[in-house]
């Protein structure tokens, strides 16, 4: 809603300054998004203000309801636009039939308007300030008469209309085509104003371009009318159309307003075009007019709300500058009717508000909120991305939707993926079932941009349909890594970032890893040979590999990237940190190196040995794998370093050499390895 | 065997050793558990008394002159090879030094973590919940019917069987409120979405938003607290006000702006919850009040680090990342 200052103080007479004026506006809750000074020739110097109104305050859509705010605020009275008493001279040729959606139209016939005749310079001003077209000078005067009173009205070409009027639903794919030409097909909850052949304007959003008014019009009917916001709303979105008039009707249109807006226009038409005029018209189906609303506030519980000590009649006081007349009143309620203007005044809450907006939002005193002791805490997720971060990993946050093409390379199917039906382009099409695509994406972006090596993480949801039909959202932390770490370093301390170093960065972020295990397995867009499955028990919860190279390709990223992924859900964090006590007595030490075959995995001979070494092992760590010369073909030998430790003595060679014992003749059987000298 | 002469000769050996490892050598030679003197204490015995305690006498003399002088030559050829040691010893202190470089925390994560650690301060528990979310907990148990013009406001994506991305995180308040009955204090972190594209919208942002559900909640606590937050937040005595606005689960609501550069700047929303939205979600709203704001964490942190363009937030450019140290 944009207007020229001066039109408000016709309503009001304020003595503030402009920015006293915007400032009062704004702390109302009548946002000013700007206000420009303007120089007029015809009323001295001017401003332009524009508000941006929150959907609650229809009201405020005109010159009058901005003007009863300021009223209100201070404390001075309120002048309505000039009205006169003119003179019946005509009949009006119809009649409208009302419906419960349109429970009020008020009409009248004005016969012998000459359109070439021109608005008054000021009127023609006021619209320019307003951001409205000047056209002609019916259209004009009702777009005047909307801005001024927040009334829609609209005339129809009177020697176009066939027969009477009748507000009803459109029936199935019944046409009209509007007066901005768009030609719509309606549907059975579409409100049109009809005569008897054919819809000729859709209720309070905009008149048909067969009955709308042009330069040879002689006669119009005039429409001032009452549409329910349920009848309206909805409906010019549904149509993507959106005009001065279906705003202000779905959000209400004071409903006892009709009549006053068509005296309203009725004067400036007179004065404007001399014109005859019927005698209004009034047609209203009464039970379906609403009601003013009874609201009863209680003063201790306003109180209580806002944190304040307001005396009823100071909040009496408030109310009635409202315009909300107090009926009843006992000990500490307050009944008050609302006016008709109000359609967001419902609950004691909205009457509340009202107070506080006149007190001043910001003279509400301010109290400190008491410290409470907290029950839970999110650390899981602090310290997944502290540890990321502390190894040299940057966090990411990449786009949930990704594009269709992308997901489906990553291996995806298509009945898997999650469509977003109205995406904002189509690279943004479909939800991501896992944070792969992203990162790539990312990986590529920042290769482009010139850097070398990444190290990447993120922590979001993932979609898919895996199960049934319905939408599965996972929270899941992914990351990858590729390049050469410590490239730019003198002292040649470099080294390719490879498959476990991604894995031990794993190792290090899982909280209680002697719960997880690895698992060789396949994994689409990964490298049949370099992935490993994550579980925890005998729950799958992530993987990690080698990006398969074919993918990489397509996606022209050289290099190795290493990715994992894993379900924060079923990573449970470490709680309750407990002292365990430790021995003081010294360590035995051996390293032992087994040649076994190379095929057989090196967690399955860690496995063995720990089967067999007893309880006082304390560490066990494989330290070297090789082969080559001295190891047969199709061998290897894994050195293994073991420390013995009892809580209560120092244990002797001869027990340590015993555990060794049948570790080796254990290892031999079940492996054929050999101890190697 | 003349014991002046011995006394001569070894202390020679020792004063003039001319290194560590020669001093030491010498040391054995003389004082060893085979050396010299030893060997001559050994043989006392074969000595007539009289002399034999002369004799004794006199090496043990020796014996001590001769620690004493082997410990202070120790002494200086120890700190003559260090000094040595240490001349030649020497780095380009001026090269840079090897270290690991360190990653960063995305710079929503870390702002949204210091707006929760205020609040969990407080007593404060945080909550999440779906980003997939029904028209019920987006939209009906927030107040907002079906085709009002409040929804406006939340441009909303769909997915399939009319679920949506949720438009803000109040979801989850409604979820907790439904879970667990007052006394509620949370804040709700996390992704929304909503269908705008330009400088200042990304279709996909973050919200931290937060509940308060007491016996004595009022607008005037509400105001306390935010107050402190943002003073908080800034690190210094803000300039704000409170001004009415409007959201369909609050009533009253404000928004709240700071006073930044030149003009108000808005930086978040709040009010006490609306009475049917505590009713529909099981509250008595005659006995319990509550509060709820909520913020971006986008627009903060380009306040606190002066970053200009929202976008720049998802485009991961690690440029912008490694900034955030």
């Amino acid at each position: 809603m944009q207007f020229s200052r001066n039109w408000l103080k016709e309503f009001v007479d304020f003595k503030v300054s402009d920015e006293e004026l915007c400032e009062q506006l704004t702390m109302l809750g009548l946002e000013v998004d700007n206000c420009k000074p303007y120089e007029s020739k015809l009323t001295g110097q001017d401003a332009i203000i524009k508000l941006d109104l929150t959907p609650n305050r229809g009201d405020c859509f005109s010159i009058l309801g901005i003007a009863r705010e300021v009223a209100a605020a201070n404390n001075l009275p309120l002048t309505l636009p000039k009205i006169d008493n003119i003179k019946n001279s005509i009949k009006s040729p119809l009649s409208v039939s009302v419906c419960n959606e349109a429970p009020r139209y008020v009409g009248r016939y004005i016969a012998g308007v000459n359109l070439k005749k021109k608005v008054p310079p000021l009127i023609k001003e006021r619209l320019k300030l307003s951001d409205t077209k000047v056209i002609d000078p019916i259209v004009d005067i009702t777009n005047y008469v909307l801005l001024e009173l927040g009334q829609p009205l609209h005339a129809f070409d009177a020697d176009k209309l066939e027969g009477n009027l009748q507000v009803r639903f459109a029936k199935e794919k019944e046409k009209i085509t509007l007066l901005d030409e768009t030609k719509l097909s309606l549907d059975e909850k579409s409100l049109v104003i009809a005569d008897q052949k054919k819809p000729v304007a859709l209720a309070g959003i905009m008149g048909g371009l067969e009955t709308g008014i042009s330069n040879k019009t002689q006669a119009i009917y005039l429409e001032s009318a009452f549409f329910t916001p349920a009848a309206i709303r909805g409906r010019a979105r549904k149509f993507s159309i959106q005009t001065d008039a279906s705003t202000r009707f779905e959000r209400g249109v004071d409903f006892e307003l009709q009549v006053l807006a068509i005296q309203r226009a009725s004067t400036l038409i007179n004065e404007t075009l001399g014109s005859d005029f019927s005698p209004i018209q009034e047609f209203i189906r009464k039970s379906s007019i609403p009601k003013n609303r009874d609201i009863v506030l209680n003063i201790n519980n306003l109180n209580k709300i806002l944190g304040m000590n307001l005396t009823k009649s100071t909040v009496k006081k408030g109310l009635t500058s409202l315009g909300l007349r107090n009926s009843v009143s006992n000990s500490n309620n307050l009944k008050v009717k609302v006016p008709s203007w109000r359609f967001d005044l419902k609950i004691e809450a909205d009457l509340i508000e009202e107070i506080a907006r006149l007190e001043g939002y910001n003279n509400i005193p301010q109290s400190a909120l008491s410290r409470k002791i907290r029950t839970s805490e999110d650390t899981l997720h602090t310290s997944i991305r502290k540890t990321f971060q502390s190894m040299g990993y940057n966090e990411v946050i990449t786009y949930s939707f990704i594009d269709q093409s992308l997901a489906e390379l990553v291996g995806e199917k298509k009945k898997q993926l999650i469509f977003v039906e109205n995406p904002i382009s189509q690279n943004m099409n479909v939800m991501r079932a896992s944070l792969l695509p992203g990162l790539l994406d990312t990986l590529s972006y920042n290769i482009n941009q010139g850097s070398e090596s990444l190290k990447i993480f993120e922590i979001g949801s993932v979609f898919n349909k895996r199960d049934s039909n319905k939408i599965n959202e996972r929270e899941v932390v992914g990351g990858l890594i590729t390049g050469i770490e410590g490239k730019d370093n003198w002292s040649g301390s470099n080294k390719e970032l490879d498959f476990f170093d991604l894995k031990g960065n794993l190792e290090t972020v899982l909280p209680e890893l002697s719960k997880f295990s690895f698992k060789k397995e396949q994994v689409p867009f990964l490298h049949p040979g370099k992935t490993a499955a994550l579980y925890k028990g005998q729950k799958k919860v992530g993987y990690l590999g080698t990006v398969n190279p074919k993918l990489l390709d397509k996606l022209d990223i050289k290099g190795e990237v290493n990715f994992f992924e894993f379900s924060v859900d079923d990573i449970s964090e470490k709680k309750n940190i407990k002292f365990k006590k430790f021995s003081r007595f010294p360590l035995a030490q051996r390293d032992l190196s087994f040649v076994v075959d190379e095929e057989i995995t090196s967690s399955s001979i860690t496995d063995a040995i720990l089967s067999k070494a007893g309880s006082n092992l304390k560490e066990i760590n494989l330290f070297d794998i090789y082969m080559g010369k001295g190891i047969a073909k199709g061998q290897k030998s894994l050195t293994y370093s073991l420390n013995w430790q009892a809580v209560n003595r120092t244990l002797t060679d001869d027990e340590v050499d015993k555990i060794i014992g049948r570790i080796v003749s254990f290892l031999s059987k079940k492996f054929n390895a050999k101890l190697r000298a | 065997m003349n014991i002046s002469s011995l006394s001569k000769k070894s202390k020679s050996k020792l004063k003039s050793a001319k290194d560590l490892r020669a001093l030491e050598e010498n040391y054995i030679n003389l004082l060893g558990r085979n050396g010299e003197i030893n060997l001559l204490l050994k043989n006392l015995g074969g000595l007539p008394q009289n002399q034999r305690k002369k004799s004794g006498k006199a090496l043990n003399e020796l014996k001590s002159s001769l620690e004493i002088i082997f410990r202070s030559r120790r002494d200086y050829l120890k700190e003559k090879s260090f000094s040595e040691e240490l001349k030649r010893d020497s780095l380009d202190v001026s090269l840079p030094g090897v270290k690991d470089e360190p990653g960063t925390l995305h710079p929503v994560t870390s702002t949204i973590m210091e707006i929760s650690d205020f609040f969990v301060s407080m007593g404060f528990d945080v909550h999440s919940g779906p980003e997939a979310e029904t028209e019920y907990y987006n939209f009906e148990a927030l107040n907002i019917p079906e085709d009002h013009p409040a929804k406006d406001m939340h441009d909303t994506f769909y997915l399939d069987n009319g679920v949506l991305l949720r438009t803000h995180t109040s979801p989850v308040q409604i979820r907790t409120m439904e879970k667990q009955g007052p006394p509620i204090r949370i804040i709700c972190p996390g992704r929304v979405y909503r269908k705008d594209s330009d400088l200042t919208h990304t279709p996909m942002f973050h919200q931290v938003e937060g509940l308060v559900i007491e016996e004595n909640a009022s607008f005037s606590v509400l105001k306390g607290m935010l107050s402190d937050f943002i003073n908080n937040f800034f690190g210094k005595e803000m300039d704000l006000r409170f001004r009415p606005s409007y959201f369909p689960f609050t009533e009253p609501s404000a928004e709240v702006d700071i006073k930044w550069k030149k003009g108000w700047l808005e930086i978040l929303g709040c009010g006490m919850v609306h009475p049917n939205v505590l009713d529909m979600s099981g509250i008595n709203s005659k006995r319990y009040s509550g509060f709820a704001f909520g913020l971006g964490p986008e627009r903060m942190a380009m306040l606190k680090y002066d970053i200009p363009d929202l976008r720049s937030f998802f485009e991961n450019d690690l440029r912008f990342l490694k900034q955030f140290k």
